[in-house]
């Protein structure tokens, strides 16, 4: 089998890479087996939680090492787990999101390729935290190499008794199932997820009730991204204060970043929160700066849902609080790079289409709302835009913003809002001159 | 029935699994879209009896997830990523370059029934970009290069 | 959220909030917007709706809260103690704005053509909330169908239904009111983002029995129904608060009139939450059109040479009088009998019963045309079942839910939606329990299908099997068990079917039940055993207390039949209520009584010389059409009064145009015992009288009059109807006698003729749009038993009994699992009843493939 997985980084070579763990043995090409995963100490961490841990204590670990999702919301993983009812009578479930289908983010199907065991064992100690017994892997469909892996090493862990019952003798039981998706990027937001195994369309549900509280099948869930659960075994092996001693104080521990787009060296980097995105972007170990000699025009620093960063503000501490003052989001980590001959209005024309075509359309503002801003910017890219269109494309905005369900809506305005004020002159000159200020031409 | 029999094994044999039926539906559509490439109504009502779940709610489903074509395709299932990580890297000129180089526009499929060419959102394959997808496997970090040798490959039964 | 939601909370807590500046208490849980609407603030919305759980998907219902920045929705946010909400602030005002300007941007401006007008709630809420012009400048999206491209934007997607998707603003109540409240898949949504589309399920039509409903909740002109459609603007119509005339529930709804045409226009919701929730089955909704028929009997009618003639009302009555007076003189009252219609108002009923007691001074009476033997004694476990109270609102509160002998989707459908909501909305646990498997068992726990026939042995097994598990009163048991065990549990269940723990499920689920419902239906009311079965069910009420903590009864059938069992028109009324007549009237005459299946022995007989029937149709309904014709053929003189001609009037001397209960204000008794009234909407059609004018007017023949006057009549009414008719079960346990079932191998499939969902009695083959849905009699089978006999759906199928023989097509049903057949009764164009045999417990029946 041809086997392709996005580039990672040469990481053995990066100052501070003994911290370095999700990527640890990212290279080596063996890790995905068993019996690799054993030999680097695999499955140490869920004997230990399955022989000497309760639940609430692996809880109250996970919340003292500082974890937060890694899927975007950056939410603290033990507070979330804390959430499922101790007393419910339901049944729980823990749902690892590998849905991975933020544009400019690839790096969870990197953990699933190469290191399959570890999102395994991360799930299993997250189900055990929460008392549930049957989880569920969801990976986006096009990830055919990722559920090959996956299920794979799903076999294996029921074969070696690491799955399935009475798990090391510990009375503990716990099934997994690997549900795969069919082409949706809602059914990577939590309850489009749950919907989604449920067999309904991948639409958001109005939360309160919170998954936690009223999930899947109306149970107490729990959902994961795939690089949040991987990160766990690493913390229960070596300790909640090693995990906290790394990033800043609140943005604890190491995150993965997806470097792409027009920069010299794109690829998965795992960096401790708190580094520099000017140097992911121009150290030679990195990026190594932007390709074909260009300037930097713009960043877009997690992925496609967050705002825009003008140049002067890549000066920036990779952590979520950092990023948000920046006017921007941590989000999922895709770090996208423009040079200067990109036009924003292309830019924005591709992103406005992606929302318009995930747009779930449960909603009222977002399924009508990206199709309106569609249309009023391709107009605009073609050269047919008016003189009130970027009051319109402001106020549309801001109808849509805040109004909808689920943070898709907010996801699909929050860049358009982020250019216009600060491209605004380019967008002006777009349909002033019914043309792109720059002379974008992109090769292949 | 167009289901196979190892189909419908494998879907009831995933059923034993769900705490319920209704679970199975995109496993089963996933299923028989392996097996045939498409799904349509047909294949709706067979699964509907299979997991005894109504028609409807398989047919509801499969509308909304665009990995289900509801008409066979070519051979090869050409898709492009087309959103912003590979557009940067000229995703749009492969586009263009594939429909010359095939003679059909995206959405259609070659006369001879090889090729089916079609743009896609994001495959999450950002830090490879350009890349397609043919049937399961990503083609990443393209060329022109590459991208000819890979369809001359295909042509040729490769 | 719900009525019954909030009633069960109530126990629980209560929240105090303040919403515009009013301080509110509500129960906990309540959301905004229904705490707002108990202050008589109403909160524009699109896609909530009473009935169903909030999505939160139109965002109409934005109100701003203070402590939270974004505007929030109200249908899908709880109130909270202190919460302070505000419905009407700036922002929220803009909010809203935006949600119609989206709304807006792909609905067609198509107002002046669109049916919907002047009740649209995008219409209504644009003028309201909305901006004055468009700030959209594209084209607007529009969905048109392939083949009509470019011409056709209306979509007929069921018999009943045509669906603009253009005019769709996705608000989704459709689909899910289908899914929640009915149980149905025959609508969905389909695609994603601004391309979904709502549509009938691929390759089907939406033809569920609760479709209506669909039309009735869709906001705007997305759904509309061929009844309606364009026949005339709302504005144009008047609307008369009704009941409907089809169920035993009594459904409230209200009539859409027009004065000069005197011309019913349509039927919708009036909801009534301690009833129906306001959702009309199809019956219901498209039944009236039968008012409106042009078929229906315009004059009166007498037998000339053998052929009836139009006459006027004063030859019919003197006819009558002739004849009528000639029996009563020559034989006396006794010879003369009656049968009338549960489904009239009690002032007809009442007028009758009072024609034939104090001017016939005969006992030969009825109202019962559809089942077989019926008891003659007034006390039989059957009557005493059919009087216990039972309350329709009660089922939500129920945690334990049990149905029995009831097909209820063809019997009560409204029950049928409540159980759904109890089970789908308040976590109520629901069991079916029947001689065949039924619709409502997909949202039950457990269904279970014993064999035809076993019905008090299933109950017994109930019975048992808590014995067995001393799930009851060691002492109870020991006085049941010597009368229930001549068949030990393993040997009920080889007759019955069950598995042994089928009746310990049963058992255990009722007896730690803290609040049961136990219905009981037309299978079990209809059985030739109705007794020995409902003797089962007193044993069984008795050893579990089931009264004590709920309800369990078997439900009436029809618009009065309560009333008919209140005001005495059965042969044998209660005791309490002929002593009452005694009273009133001041005689009460002292021959014997004689039920339906008596009174067509006699007229074989001879006996019975004169007959009138009111609305009734027993030569299509009573079951064993032979005996029924036989019967009716030979009496002398045949007064039918029906809306229609029908098999019945064929052979009458006199047919007299009835009036239907659009005509005439008029009060009925539903299930539960609550009496509602059905106003007058239009005046009668035609020559048609209402039922106590026509008694009157044949009393006033003989010289009297059955009342002074309307308040008198009324007063009589009254005074039965505050009599205590609920009659107390047997105190001791009965014994349960045993006969075995014996089987025909040459008839080898059960039988079982009852009404299609689509239609009730044999009235609503008059509607044409219950037509469009079924016009014509079939034989549903399971699968398994058409692939037996080698037919496909549709492909005719004989069906041969020991008596009769009919040809239909074979329907192959999506529920049934076992080896029965069902056949409607609804139809003139099959004589369906002619299969049956008045002396079987269990009608059964060959089937063959008819070759071509
Ligand atoms: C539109 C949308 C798409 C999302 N896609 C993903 C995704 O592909 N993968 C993911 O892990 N989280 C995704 N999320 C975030 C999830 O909703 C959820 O917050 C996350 O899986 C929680 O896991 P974490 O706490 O470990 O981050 C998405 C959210 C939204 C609103
Ligand atoms: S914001 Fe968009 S994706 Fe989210 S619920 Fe609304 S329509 Fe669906
Ligand atoms: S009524 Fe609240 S969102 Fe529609």
């Amino acid at each position: 089998m041809t086997f392709y997985s996005p580039v990672v980084t040469n990481a053995k070579e990066i100052a501070g890479h003994e911290k370095l763990h999700l990527f640890e043995y990212v290279e080596d090409e063996k890790q995905y087996q068993l019996k690799r995963y054993l030999e680097h100490g695999g499955y140490a961490a869920w004997k230990t939680v399955l022989g000497k841990m309760k639940p609430e204590e692996v809880i109250e670990e996970v919340k003292k090492s500082g974890l937060r999702g890694r899927g975007g919301a950056g939410f603290p993983t033990g507070m979330k787990w804390s959430f499922v009812p101790k007393d419910s009578p339901k049944v729980r479930y823990l749902l690892c999101n590998a849905d991975e289908s933020e544009p400019g983010t690839c790096k969870d199907r990197v953990l699933m390729e190469r290191d399959p065991h570890v999102v395994i064992e991360g799930m299993a100690i997250g189900a055990y935290a929460i008392g549930c017994h049957l989880m569920f892997c969801y990976i986006r469909g096009e990830f055919h190499h990722s559920i090959e892996r996956i299920e794979k090493a799903m076999e294996e862990a029921y074969s070696k008794g690491h799955l399935g019952k009475n798990i090391y003798g510990s009375g503990y039981d716990l099934e997994m199932i690997v549900h795969t998706g069919a082409g949706a990027y809602m059914c990577g937001e939590e309850t489009g997820l749950i919907n989604s195994i449920e067999g309904e369309k991948g639409m958001a549900r109005i939360r309160p009730p919170f998954p936690a509280i009223e999930g899947l099948w109306e149970c107490p869930t729990i959902v994961n991204n795939v690089e949040s659960l991987a990160a766990v075994p690493h913390i229960i092996n070596r300790g909640a204060d090693w995990y906290r001693s790394m990033g800043t104080e609140k943005s604890a521990g190491t995150k993965l970043f997806s470097l792409s787009g027009h920069i010299n060296r794109p690829g998965n980097y795992e960096v401790e929160l708190g580094f520099s995105l000017q140097k992911l972007i121009y150290d030679a170990n990195y990026g190594n700066g932007i390709s074909d000699g260009k300037k930097l025009k713009a960043v877009i620093p997690g992925g496609v849902s967050t705002p825009f960063l003008t140049p002067d503000k890549v000066d920036v501490p990779l952590d979520y609080e950092s990023l948000t003052e920046a006017g921007s989001m941590l989000g999922s980590g895709g770090v996208i790079v423009l040079h200067e001959d990109t036009c924003i209005v292309w830019t924005i024309l591709k992103l406005i289409k992606f929302f318009r075509h995930e747009s779930c359309g449960k909603c009222t503002p977002c399924r009508e709302g990206t199709g309106w801003l569609e249309q009023i910017i391709q107009k605009i890219e073609d050269g047919r835009g008016g003189p009130d269109d970027l009051e319109k494309l402001d106020s549309i905005c801001g109808n849509i913003l805040g109004r909808t369900i689920c943070p898709l809506g907010d996801a699909a305005v929050m860049p358009i809002q982020s250019t216009l004020k600060h491209w605004r002159d380019e967008w002006q000159y777009h349909i002033e001159h019914k043309k792109c200020l720059v002379n974008q031409n992109f090769g292949f | 029935m167009i289901l196979s029999e190892k189909t419908v094994k494998k879907i009831n044999d995933k059923l034993s699994k769900y705490p319920k039926a209704k679970g199975m539906i995109l496993p089963a559509l996933t299923l028989a879209y392996k097996q045939l490439g498409y799904v349509d109504n047909e294949i709706y009502i067979e699964i509907s009896e299979i997991i005894n779940v109504p028609q409807l709610e398989i047919a509801e489903a499969a509308s909304f997830y665009t990995m289900f074509p509801k008409k066979p395709r070519g051979k090869y299932l050409l898709q492009v990523c087309n959103n912003i990580s590979c557009a940067l890297l000229g995703a749009d000129a492969m586009v263009d370059r594939l429909e010359e180089k095939l003679a059909i526009k995206r959405g259609e499929t070659t006369d001879d029934g090889l090729f089916t060419l079609i743009s896609v959102e994001c495959l999450g394959s950002c830090c490879t970009a350009p890349m397609i997808q043919i049937n399961d496997d990503f083609h990443e970090n393209l060329t022109r290069q590459k991208l000819d040798e890979l369809l001359e490959g295909l042509k040729n039964g490769k | 959220m719900a009525e019954a939601v909030k009633e069960k909370i109530l126990a629980v807590a209560t929240i105090t909030c303040t919403i515009d500046g009013q301080q509110i208490t509500v129960p906990k849980g309540t959301s905004v917007f229904y705490a707002a609407r108990q202050i008589g603030i109403v909160i524009p919305a699109f896609c909530n709706h009473d009935k169903l759980k909030p999505v939160g998907a139109c965002r109409m219902c934005y109100v701003e809260i203070e402590k939270m920045p974004k505007l929030q929705v109200s249908c899908a946010t709880t109130a909270t103690d202190g919460m302070v909400v505000s419905t009407n602030s700036q922002q929220v005002r803009e909010g809203r704005k935006a949600v119609i300007e989206f709304t807006l941007i792909n609905h067609p401006l198509d107002c002046p053509t669109c049916d919907k007008g002047g009740e649209c709630d995008l219409q209504d809420l644009t003028f309201s909330h909305g901006y004055d012009d468009s700030r959209f400048g594209f084209n607007k999206m529009r969905f048109i169908e392939e083949e009509k491209r470019d011409t056709f934007d209306d979509l007929k997607i069921g018999p009943e239904i045509v669906l603009n998707r253009n005019r769709c603003i996705l608000c989704y109540k459709c689909v899910r009111a289908n899914k929640e409240a009915f149980g149905e898949y025959d609508i969905g949504a389909f695609e994603r983002g601004d391309l979904t589309e709502i549509n009938a399920t691929p390759g089907g039509e939406v033809s569920n029995p609760f479709s209506g409903n669909l039309v009735e909740i869709c906001p705007v002109g997305a759904l509309t129904n061929s009844d309606w459609r364009y026949k005339i603007r709302v504005w144009l119509t008047k609307t008369v608060p009704s009941i409907c005339n089809f169920s035993g529930s009594g459904t409230n709804i209200t009539f859409y009139k027009e004065d000069h045409k005197n011309f019913v226009y349509r039927v919708t919701a009036r909801c009534n939450d301690a009833i129906d929730d306001g959702w009309l089955s199809d019956i219901t909704r498209y039944g009236y059109q039968i008012v409106n028929s042009e078929s229906r009997l315009k004059t009166p009618l007498i037998k000339k040479g053998g052929k009836q003639v139009k006459a006027s009302w004063d030859q019919a009555l003197a006819v009558i009088k002739k004849h009528m007076g000639e029996i009563k003189d020559q034989s006396g009252g006794v010879c003369i009998g009656g049968l009338i219609s549960p489904s009239l108002d009690n002032a007809s009923l009442y007028s009758f019963s009072k024609l034939f007691r104090t001017i016939f001074k005969s006992n030969n009476i009825d109202f019962r045309g559809d089942y077989r033997y019926l008891p003659s004694v007034t006390d039989s476990p059957f009557t005493i079942a059919a009087s216990q109270p039972f309350s329709i609102a009660d089922i939500e509160k129920s945690d334990v839910i049990i149905t029995f002998g009831t097909d209820l989707i063809r019997e009560h459908h409204n029950e049928y939606l409540k159980i759904r909501r109890a089970v789908n909305f308040f976590e109520a646990t629901a069991y079916s329990v029947n001689p065949y498997a039924v619709k409502t068992a997909d949202i039950a726990k457990s269904e279970m299908v014993y064999s035809p026939g076993t019905d008090e042995l299933v109950i017994n097994g109930i019975c048992l099997a808590a014995i067995e598990k001393k799930l009851v009163d060691s002492s109870a048991a020991a006085k049941l068990k010597p009368k229930i065990s001549k068949l030990s549990l393993s040997e009920l269940t080889k007759q019955t079917g069950l598995g042994k723990e089928q009746f310990k499920e049963l058992a255990e689920a009722i007896s730690s039940a803290k609040k049961i419902t136990f219905i009981v239906g037309e299978i079990v009311a209809r059985s030739l055993e109705r007794d020995k079965i409902c003797a089962a069910l007193s044993n069984l009420n008795k050893l579990f207390g089931v009264q004590d903590k709920g309800q369990l009864a078997v439900l009436s059938r029809y618009a009065n039949s309560k009333g008919a069992q209140k005001l005495g028109l059965s042969a044998t009324p209660y005791e309490i209520v002929k002593a009452e007549l005694k009273k009133i009237w001041g005689e009460y005459p002292d021959c014997q009584p004689r039920n339906t299946d008596s009174m067509i022995n006699l007229m074989k007989k001879e006996e019975i010389k004169g007959f009138i029937t009111v609305g009734t149709n027993p030569m299509r309904l009573y079951p064993d059409r032979g005996f029924a014709s036989e019967g009716l053929e030979h009496v002398d003189f045949l007064v039918a009064c029906d809306m229609f001609e029908t098999e019945t009037t064929e052979l009458a001397d006199v047919v007299l145009p009835l009036c239907s209960w659009a005509e005439y204000d008029g009060d009925y008794i539903n299930l539960e015992g609550k009496v509602q009234t059905g106003k007058q909407a239009i005046k009668p059609k035609y020559e048609a009288k209402a039922a106590f004018e026509i008694m009157e007017l044949i009393a006033s023949q003989s010289g009297v009059k059955l009342f002074e006057n309307e308040q008198s009549r009324n007063e009589e009414i009254e005074q039965l109807l505050s009599l205590n008719s609920v009659l107390p079960w047997p105190d001791d346990f009965l014994e349960i006698d045993y006969d075995k079932k014996s089987s025909r191998d040459d008839y080898p499939v059960p039988l079982f003729i009852c009404d299609d969902p689509h239609h009730s009695g044999h009235l609503t083959e008059k509607s044409p749009s219950l037509l469009n849905f079924s016009d014509s009699a079939y034989v549903e089978l399971s699968k398994g038993m058409a692939a037996k006999i080698g037919v496909a759906d549709g492909e005719p199928v004989r069906v041969e009994s020991p008596v009769g023989k009919i040809v239909v097509p074979a329907k192959i049903s999506r529920v049934l699992n076992s080896d029965v057949a069902i056949i409607p009764r609804n139809f003139s164009s099959t004589q369906t009843t002619s299969l049956l045999m008045r002396k079987k417990r269990v009608d059964s029946v060959k089937l063959t493939r008819v070759e071509e």
